[in-house]
């Protein structure tokens, strides 16, 4: 655009004002809104975002307060409902061992039944099978293994009365061998598995012996 | 005749129009009138985004206010669905149980007197995968085998046999032994006893035992 200066000192004083400050005008609102009115516009939808965000989570959060009582006792629930299934049959260790627990738990009814414990020992746990394990896994199955000795009957009645008595406790391996020198007795080594609660130890296996 | 004389002595920009809207005064108003509007505007958003970061800052407060109280209502939560996925793991563990004592203690009234159980053994569980044993293992079904072996002797030993896989058979145990064989060969003369046993049968029964089932 070619402005030719000469024309506009033609032109009378007044008209120049006239150009003159219409152009500045133009200038100054398109300075304005250029850089005041479209950066002060974007600060707007910023913290306007921000607010209607911030007003969520505030909602969201009170929302889940007022609901406080109702969480504790849900919590509470489910605590008693895992306590009352642990005291049904998840161990704990005794003095840090669980063949001292399954032996201080099992020798009353080994002795009722007339089945003569010899030793006990612990074998390496074995993960608990879970359609999602979960990172960490906190139950586990815990193989004991009682040798001892006995009748047939005495042995399946240690059995059948241990199973009776511990709603978790379940015969895992068995093994029952004659002895012809008395034919009565016979040695058994019988494998008892517990639920146990615990962090998930290192080196699980597929329940070899230790 | 007269002829009439237009005399014009006005410059060109001391004409006015006969229009009463003037270019020369309407253009600069409106110019300085947007400009004015512009800036008015300028300030009124600046005013506005100060009143919203005001309600921006009270909001960030009231929630950091409110903030333990939630973590606290989170972390009661948390507990609440670890203590459930505690319970369903027991209670996964629970539905797997299988009860040996009252088939044991029947399957002795059973045997025919001419049979000799010699060994019962129910072999340690083994995991679908032992390649990676201490996986978190997915298989949820677990087989469990119960082989008895025993000795035989008699007129009709083989009868015997039958006669004791017939009654492993039978509704008694079925709730226990899913099905039970004598494996090709494990039916056989005991070689290693003296010449006057050789009347004596070796046996081995394999039952298999309904699956445990984690699930």
């Amino acid at each position: 655009m070619n402005l030719d200066l000469s024309s506009l000192k033609r032109l009378a004083p007044s008209m120049r004002w006239v150009i003159g400050i219409t152009f500045a005008a133009v200038i100054v609102s398109g300075l304005v809104i250029g850089f005041g009115v479209r950066t002060q516009l974007a600060a707007l939808r910023a913290v306007n975002a921000e607010i209607a965000e911030r007003n969520a989570t505030a909602s969201q959060m009170q929302s889940d307060i007022s609901k406080a009582d109702l969480q504790k006792k849900a919590t509470a629930k489910a605590f008693a409902d895992l306590d009352t299934l642990s005291a049904s049959g998840v161990i704990e260790p005794l003095l840090g061992s669980f063949a001292m627990r399954s032996k201080s738990l099992l020798d009353p009814i080994a002795q009722r039944a007339g089945f003569h414990i010899d030793s006990v020992r612990e074998l390496t746990p074995i993960t608990l099978q879970l359609p999602q394990p979960p990172p960490g896994q906190v139950h586990y199955r815990q193989p004991i293994e009682f040798t001892g000795q006995g009748s047939y009957a005495q042995i399946t009645t240690f059995i059948s009365q241990t199973e009776n008595t511990y709603p978790m406790t379940m015969l895992s391996s068995l093994l029952i061998l004659s002895q012809p020198q008395t034919p009565e007795t016979h040695r058994a080594i019988i494998t008892f598995e517990w639920p146990v609660r615990g962090e998930k130890p290192k080196g699980l296996t597929n329940g070899t012996k230790k | 005749m007269k002829t009439p004389l237009h005399l014009n002595l006005l410059k060109e920009e001391e004409h006015f129009s006969s229009s009463p809207v003037r270019l020369r005064v309407m253009m600069p108003t409106a110019a300085v009138f947007v400009a004015l509007c512009s800036i008015a505007w300028f300030f009124l958003l600046v005013g506005k985004v100060h009143t919203q970061a005001h309600l921006n800052e009270k909001l960030k407060q009231a929630v950091a206010s409110i903030t333990p109280v939630y973590a606290a209502v989170l972390d009661s939560r948390a507990q609440e669905q670890e203590y459930r996925a505690m319970a369903r793991q027991l209670g996964i563990y629970t539905n797997s149980r299988i009860l040996f004592g009252e088939s044991l203690s029947l399957i002795a009234a059973r045997v025919p007197s001419c049979i000799q159980f010699t060994e019962m053994r129910i072999p340690q569980p083994t995991l679908a995968d032992p390649a990676h044993p201490s996986a978190a293992p997915t298989n949820r079904f677990e087989q469990v085998f119960l082989r008895i072996s025993g000795r035989t002797s008699g007129d009709h030993p083989s009868e015997a046999v039958n006669t004791l896989l017939a009654e492993l058979r039978t509704p008694v145990f079925t709730n226990l032994l899913r099905s039970v064989s004598i494996p090709k060969g494990a039916f056989r003369q005991d070689n290693a006893r003296s010449a006057s046993n050789r009347d004596t049968l070796l046996f081995e029964i394999t039952c298999e035992c309904q699956p445990r089932r984690f699930e």
